[in-house]
């Protein structure tokens, strides 16, 4: 039933821009995999080649074990859910989940049968009957992912189903969606440009840059070990400082000193606001306090230091109850992990 | 009115008055496109009608001699199945080119438009002759007959096709739906049939309206491509020219101009009241506020 995607080398380019720039990836049957990437970063043509409303200059596309690359859109094996909806305004939400498979000329009975059972998975019901306009902004992407899914394709594709909805909406319909595939264990290629989203939701993340997968990981190993400066600045908040390079060494005064890439002069180095111990007894490098913004359970610290005379701004994050008496203004010194710094090198 | 005005009392007065200039230029605009409608009809009932602002006496003879009048119910059933088969045939010629110009190859989007601007550009009768030309080359057996006039037609009247149905093509978003539906697996046909064509009705109506008006009305065309063919405008031409000899047919004319106002008035209203359901199921969240002040 399910097959997995396999994408062999693909290039595109529109005029002069390379949206994709020689993508390969294995994508597992059953497996929801997110494109994570600015805009422009090639995600979501890399999808809409996967549906067939792009064609690839180069490469291969696979579905299972066939070859798909030049099969027209209407006869892959695929469903897919827009950013817009997309939903068909002069059919009610019933026949929009039943429109897939009445033009495959399916018999009525089991178009019933199946339009009902897809209402029933993404809680539709009440509203099977109203039209796209008479329903909310979440049940609209219900109904689409219900259509989607309708003929039990091999591969769901979502393009940013969440960015038109509203905060509250959206994490209750990114747990519904990933609730439904698991349920239908329907491979999923599903394009975001939200990090935690992509978190919450997949089993593997592709970060994507440039037309080109930087990385591709499970969220907790992307989101600790970034493999690439790129990665480690789109990947969640991080506070990132260019370092000199000595004696083999990149170090911010005594909070951190890790060993620093190959042949570089000068590092970047990323380390999370979380990772930072902020402590009054000396121990690490002395730091001050600007100013502090309280988030509720936590707190963040804006942190000024001195480093080899210049100026080094970064976050702190810690329990609010702890940073209670850390008005700005307050001396603190900071110590970091050395395996929770990643460094990079500069130039050439 | 009252009503409408009863609770008014209460909002600001800057409120109030404006929307008695809204009425106001409601009924002015109403009366500047009534008014020549109700004095073409009053002339269809005049009997003698001398220097007084309504007729001296009513007759229904002009009613009963145009409908009586087989040359005037002849052209205006020719002129009738014209227009409706100049509209079809726009119909069927722009809304395949318009949505492929939109859904496949953008790039054939400037030379419609730039087609679109030709009748515009060029006077009705300079068209007409070269019609006349090229079909004296290409299909001499075409000349002067009624289908090569209908094509004459379809040619200058497809512009307020193709802008009305562009127009609603654009705002029903039809790349997206187009997509939509073929990643439903449906075929160009079952898109086209079954998710375009319902979402752009306002746009068919309102463009086959217009192609129909201007294919009843024109004159230029009818009298050089269409020799033979006799069609109202050139029948009331010719009304006019006979009108020292035979008066009555001024009379006949305004038979004739109102029940083709009459009747295109009909169809506009049918339009708004498309137009309109269709506006209300397409603005977002329209739904919702019908709820809410229900509830």
């Amino acid at each position: 039933m399910t097959s997995g995607v396999s994408l062999q080398d693909v290039r595109k380019s529109f005029g002069n821009v390379q949206a994709l720039d020689g993508v390969s990836l294995e994508i597992e049957s059953g497996e929801l995999i997110a494109l994570l990437g600015p805009s422009g970063c090639g995600k979501t043509t890399l999808l809409r080649s996967v549906a067939g409303l792009e064609q690839p200059d180069e490469g291969r596309i696979l579905i299972g074990d066939r070859d798909v690359t030049d099969v027209p859109t209407r006869e892959r094996p695929i469903g897919m859910v827009f950013q817009s909806y997309a939903l068909f305004p002069n059919m009610t939400v019933r026949q929009n989940i039943a429109f897939p498979l009445t033009v495959r000329r399916r018999p009525a009975a089991e178009i019933k049968a199946r339009t009902d059972e897809m209402l029933e998975l993404v809680n539709l019901v009440p509203q099977a009957d109203r039209y796209p306009n008479q329903i909310s902004g979440g049940q609209a992407q219900r109904s689409a992912l219900g259509r989607a899914l309708a003929p039990a394709p091999d591969v769901l594709l979502l393009d940013e189903p969440l960015s038109a909805l509203d905060a509250l909406v959206r994490t209750r319909l990114r747990d519904e969606i990933r609730r439904v595939q698991q349920l239908v264990k329907t491979t999923a290629i599903y394009v975001t440009h939200d990090q935690s989203e992509a978190m919450a939701i997949a089993d593997r993340v592709a970060v994507l840059n440039h037309g080109r997968v930087e990385q591709i990981a499970a969220p907790p190993d992307l989101y600790e070990t970034p493999a690439t400066q790129f990665s480690a600045t789109f990947v969640g908040s991080r506070n990132a400082l260019e370092l000199p390079v000595r004696e083999g060494q990149v170090s911010l005064g005594n909070a951190f000193s890790v060993a620093a890439p190959a042949g570089a002069s000068r590092a970047m180095v990323f380390f999370r606001p979380e990772d930072v111990e902020v402590g009054s007894n000396g121990v690490g490098h002395p730091a001050t306090v600007e100013f502090k913004i309280f988030l509720g359970a936590t707190s963040r610290l804006h942190l000024v230091a001195d480093s080899d005379g210049q100026q080094a701004r970064f976050y702190a994050d810690l329990p609010s109850r702890r940073a209670v008496a850390l008005e700005p203004g307050t001396r603190v010194s900071v110590r970091v992990a050395p395996g929770d710094v990643r460094a990079f090198p500069i130039g050439g | 009115m009252t009503a409408a005005a009863a609770p008014a009392i209460h909002r600001p007065r800057s409120r109030l008055n404006r929307r008695l200039a809204t009425q106001v230029f409601f009924l002015l605009a109403a009366l500047y496109f009534l008014l020549p409608l109700v004095a073409v009809l009053i002339f269809t009932f005049a009997g003698r009608w001398t220097a007084n602002i309504l007729p001296d006496s009513y007759t229904l003879d002009w009613w009963a001699q145009a409908l009586g009048n087989p040359d005037l119910v002849g052209s205006f059933w020719t002129s009738i199945v014209l227009a409706t088969g100049t509209a079809i045939l726009d119909i069927l010629f722009v809304v395949p080119a318009a949505y492929w110009a939109r859904v496949r190859n953008r790039r054939l989007r400037p030379i419609i438009e730039l087609g679109a601007a030709i009748p515009f550009c060029l006077p009705y009768i300079v068209i007409a002759f070269g019609i006349l030309q090229l079909s004296g080359i290409v299909v001499p057996a075409l000349q002067g007959t009624f289908l090569l006039l209908m094509l004459g037609h379809t040619a200058i009247a497809f512009p307020f096709v193709y802008w009305a149905v562009d127009a609603a093509m654009a705002a029903a978003g039809v790349e997206r739906l187009s997509e939509a539906g073929e990643a439903c697996g449906a075929t160009p046909i079952q898109i086209i049939r079954r998710v375009i064509l319902p979402n752009i009705t306002p746009g068919l109506v309102t463009g086959s309206i217009l192609a129909f008006a201007t294919s009843f009305g024109e004159f230029a065309m009818a009298q050089v491509v269409g020799r033979g063919v006799r069609t109202v405008p050139i029948w009331s031409a010719e009304a006019l020219r006979s009108y020292i000899s035979a008066p009555g047919t001024f009379n006949q004319l305004a038979v004739i101009t109102f029940i083709t106002f009459a009747l295109l008035f009909v169809l506009s209203v049918v339009i708004v009241y498309l137009n309109r359901s269709q506006t209300v199921r397409l603005v977002p969240g329209a739904a919702e506020v019908g709820e809410a002040e229900r509830a």
